[in-house]
């Protein structure tokens, strides 16, 4: 790799110091201070808050980059990142394919370690991986659900069109232009072999996870990082969640929307186990078999995960009350 | 000789049509790096410093950019994009003729001359050293109302290594008998097809010369330049034939099977062999290869030489181009 220098490398510096210095103080004030900082403004105004929030992304790299790796599998290759210090990568569902496959994980240094799937969903296309090495890894920290919103500046790593030593690692700016239940939308430009690598936060968090392109090259999607958060157990748990299990697997017939509150019903299908038991529009649930319904990932996941006829008991809020009920699963091609 | 093998795991995002993407574009499309206020910024920000930027047009088309490196109005170029302008036209949207005077098959780069008399606004070159770290700002001119847009350095800048030339046809290394080399694949589109080889031909002679193995084929290969010229003689049932090949390169022989390339619409036909190169993410079209690629503070730090694919663009850097410019101008005759 060639050095390179910095032409105003003490702009640069100050600007970190500067950030680092604000954070704790920043913490505390409100919600109309923190849009001081460059990349928080809806457009940034001059050349220093683009250089801020360059400085900003390069002080970041510096640290995200050692943690960000390129998966060979038998299909091809494909990216992830190190979220914990005992070796746990997220990646893409497509990248792994299975649970419990043997791949090739390669740092940007060339070296090289063994890895085994765990498991995923295809809903999301969220996918995990665990070194089969007992070392302490260095590792970047996942972001909290709903931490990343809109219009949020970020950035992605990967590599594209596989490993590549003299290149290294491929950076990508830009910004989220929609977030939708288990899905990001941004304009940072993708290309096949950057599946499962890191989309960042600016303060250098992992946000998502590169799922799927579109033909406008500024038009990108992106696993949200609250699938993972949101179905953890069961993926770490060599649970990989296919499509094919949704035909296979019990069936509920309700339409709903994520609120901070549970899953709001929106539509009721007719004669659909859900409509047989009395669930209606508005009803809120709560919880499914007594585990928390925080997305629409995790219902789908938990009601495909059963055998069709299956009693599974729901907890959900109607005018206020609430109200559990036990609902025997049907199969989705015989109710529609 | 060996297809490379590079899985392809992304999946095109059918789920959404045109339609609703459209929509989309319209309430979200105020944040994007290259949307409608980051540009208006932009304009603002670089007004009045692209005067040295002009564009080059072969009949009425734009097949590339090029910058104004001398105020006699000699202007730098990609050489293999803008092979048959006729005449450029100026920031001001005025029209010249020009004429080709120096090109290099190292670095791809052409010398044009405008033909006009007046006194032209030259290109600020960033001094040494430059910035080629990842996530430096980059801005380049893009398209026929010249476009700002806005990307970072992408990848590590370094050379990249020559291909060498390309037939795009496979042998049978276990028939390589004084006979001959057997032809066991001809890919479509490529040198070897265009130029009529067929599956079961046996190569006899390249340029004269017996071939007994493949890697001799190879190593010819890899010694010519794409574009340059071999004459064949092969057995095609029981006849000699003569047939004369006019090498591909070896990314466009093989990239007809990469997916990523279908997603990336069209390409530099030279993607190799470049002494030295900065990478970035500009989405540019090919047609704007040509032109600098310019930092925050409005100095050129090169000129972009190749698009790869849509995520990647390669610039040669001032360093590179700055001494074969020296040598270019001092080999004008003064008027």
């Amino acid at each position: 790799m060639i050095k390179s220098k910095l032409f105003d490398i003490r702009t640069i510096y100050s600007t970190c110091l500067f950030c680092s210095l604000l954070v704790p103080l920043r913490l505390s004030s409100s919600e109309e201070n923190r849009s001081n900082f460059p990349w928080q403004k809806a457009v940034p105004e001059s050349t220093h808050d683009f250089s801020a929030i360059q400085a900003q992304i390069q002080l970041q790299l510096a640290s995200v980059r050692k943690t960000v790796v390129s998966v060979v599998s038998e299909d091809g290759t494909g990216s992830g990142i190190l979220v914990s210090e005992d070796g746990l990568i997220l990646t893409a569902a497509h990248v792994i394919g299975k649970s419990d496959q043997t791949m090739k994980v390669i740092f940007e240094d060339g070296s090289e370690v063994e890895g085994l799937s765990l498991g995923g969903s295809e809903i999301s296309d969220a996918g995990i991986l665990k070194i089969i090495d007992d070392r302490k890894w260095e590792y970047t920290p996942m972001a909290m659900s709903h931490a990343s919103k809109e219009g949020d500046w970020c950035f992605a790593l990967g590599h594209p069109n596989g490993f590549d030593k003299d290149r290294g690692l491929v950076l990508r700016v830009g910004r989220i232009l929609e977030k939708k239940e288990e899905t990001l939308r941004t304009d940072c430009r993708l290309l096949g072999g950057d599946s499962g690598g890191p989309l960042l936060s600016m303060d250098g968090k992992v946000i998502g996870i590169h799922s799927r392109i579109s033909q406008n090259s500024d038009d990108n999607f992106h696993t949200s990082i609250e699938s993972f958060h949101s179905n953890w157990e069961y993926f770490l748990n060599e649970n990989l969640h296919t499509l094919a299990s949704l035909e296979e697997g019990g069936f509920l017939g309700i339409l709903c929307e994520e609120t901070a509150d549970g899953l709001l019903i929106l539509e009721v299908i007719k004669d659909s186990p859900a409509q047989r038991h009395g669930l209606c529009p508005g009803d809120l649930l709560k919880q499914f078999n007594g585990v928390d319904l925080d997305t629409k990932e995790k219902l789908t996941i938990l009601v495909s995960s059963q055998v069709p006829g299956s009693r599974v008991i729901f907890d959900y809020l109607r005018e206020g009350w609430e109200i559990s009920v036990q609902i025997t699963l049907g199969k989705r091609s015989v109710e529609q | 000789m060996k297809t490379p093998l590079i899985g392809l795991l992304f999946l095109a995002h059918s789920l959404l049509s045109n339609e609703p993407l459209k929509k989309l574009e319209n309430r979200s499309g105020d944040y994007r790096l290259n949307g409608g206020p980051m540009n208006h910024l932009l304009c603002e920000i670089f007004k009045d410093n692209f005067q040295h930027n002009v564009s080059l047009f072969r009949n009425e088309k734009l097949i590339a950019n090029g910058i104004i490196v001398d105020s006699r109005g000699f202007l730098l170029t990609k050489a293999s994009s803008s092979v048959g302008a006729r005449f450029v036209k100026s920031d001001a949207n005025e029209t010249f003729p020009i004429r080709i005077r120096k090109r290099d098959e190292a670095t791809d780069l052409a010398l044009w001359k405008i033909t006009s008399d007046q006194k032209w606004k030259v290109v600020d070159w960033a001094s040494e050293p430059i910035s080629m770290d990842l996530g430096t700002w980059v801005i380049s001119v893009d398209g026929p109302e010249q476009k700002f847009n806005l990307g970072v350095i992408s990848a590590s800048s370094r050379p990249i290594g020559r291909q060498g030339g390309e037939m795009g046809i496979l042998f049978e290394e276990t028939n390589a008998t004084s006979n001959g080399i057997e032809i066991v694949d001809v890919l479509p589109h490529t040198a070897g097809d265009r130029a009529g080889l067929q599956v079961m031909d046996r190569i006899l002679k390249i340029d004269g010369n017996r071939v007994k193995s493949t890697n001799q084929i190879n190593k010819i290969l890899q010694a010519k330049d794409p574009g340059e010229l071999l004459v064949l003689v092969i057995l095609r049932r029981d006849k000699e034939l003569i047939i004369r090949v006019t090498l591909g390169h070896r990314s466009v022989a093989f990239d007809l099977f990469n997916r990523n390339l279908l997603m990336s619409g069209p390409v530099s036909k030279r993607k190799d062999n470049f002494p030295f190169i900065i990478q970035h993410d500009l989405p540019l079209e090919e047609r704007a290869m040509g032109g600098g690629l310019y930092s925050l503070d409005r100095s050129c730090l090169g000129l972009n030489i190749a698009r790869i694919d849509r995520v990647t663009t390669y610039t040669l850097p001032a360093v590179v181009i700055l001494p074969i410019l020296k040598k270019w101008l001092a080999e004008i005759p003064s008027p």
